[in-house]
């Protein structure tokens, strides 16, 4: 009983959040809220019973993911919708499309019977990591895909670089002698 | 009355439907990438709730699916947003309808 007071509470605020991400004028606020929206679902991680997710939920999505998304609007300066208005004559087309295949989904879960498994593992931090970290023979090979993710953060680290630098091999005394 | 799978998974709906809707029907770049980060949320708290509903060690592999979401999305926002400034050095604006220099 208790718990469906908490998911209830978490919800209305992370779908309210959301809510306000669709709908503010400012991308600052949208992603300020957005921040709101990604807290509460780490709470209602940690309610269903993965604690670890949810820490690192906090940690990367709202501490580093959205730190950087701020960072860019602050930089960007006129990131302003300006005169533009912030949905046109297609939304007329998304709303009800969305609404419709959000509605046929729902339809789909709720004619499927599903519950929740009282014997499912509570997903503390020893056990993910010992999961995740298992290499001994017969384990599920999550740490091979670690490796792999770590490859692609460094490579997707390295184009982020190359991109947002002006030109490659320019450096602050050459811009000196231009 | 006690918390039920499916109301996490009505929950993670209504957030994805939010998440489409914002990053197809706004025009401000920042919206769009905000609109997928919030369907990547949802789709996050679709698999948890997913994987609470199997015994044993089958729920520890849902619990650790999202772990890799999130670092691919960290990638994902870290390309994304060298993108936005490359063009936005380009265009001076981020009006996604101004984006036309592949239309041909």
């Amino acid at each position: 009983m208790l718990a469906l007071v908490y998911f209830i509470i978490l919800a209305v605020i992370a779908v309210g959040a959301a809510l306000c991400v669709l709908l503010s004028k400012h991308p600052l606020y949208g992603a300020l809220s957005l921040i709101v929206s990604m807290l509460s679902l780490a709470g209602i991680y940690g309610l269903l019973g993965s604690p670890f997710i949810g820490v690192v939920q906090v940690m990367v999505y709202a501490g580093a993911i959205m730190m950087l998304l701020t960072f860019v609007i602050m930089v960007l300066n006129s990131a302003k919708d300006g005169n533009t208005p912030r949905f046109d004559k297609v939304s007329l087309f998304v709303f009800p499309a969305v609404i419709a295949l959000a509605g046929l989904l729902g339809f789909a879960l709720v004619s499927v019977p599903f519950g929740f498994n009282a014997e499912a593992v509570r997903g503390s931090v020893a056990f993910t990591s010992s999961t995740l970290f298992n290499v001994e023979e017969g384990s599920r090979g999550y740490f091979i895909l670690f490796e792999a993710i770590g490859v692609l953060l460094l490579s997707a680290m390295a184009a982020a670089i190359l991109m947002a630098k002006r030109r490659i091999g320019y450096t602050a005394s050459e811009k000196e002698e231009n | 009355m006690e918390l039920q799978a499916i109301y996490v998974q009505i929950l993670a709906l209504v957030l994805f439907s939010i998440g489409i809707l914002t990053a197809i029907s706004r025009r401000n770049m920042f919206f769009v990438l905000m609109g997928v980060e919030l369907a990547l949320n949802a789709v996050n708290l679709s698999f948890i709730g997913f994987s609470k509903t199997f015994a044993g060690d089958l729920s520890v592999a849902g619990q650790i699916v999202p772990l890799f979401t999130i670092a691919v999305a960290a990638a994902e926002a870290c390309v994304g947003l060298a993108m936005v400034i490359l063009i936005f050095r380009n265009q001076e604006s981020v009006d996604t309808d101004n984006y036309s220099g592949m239309k041909g």
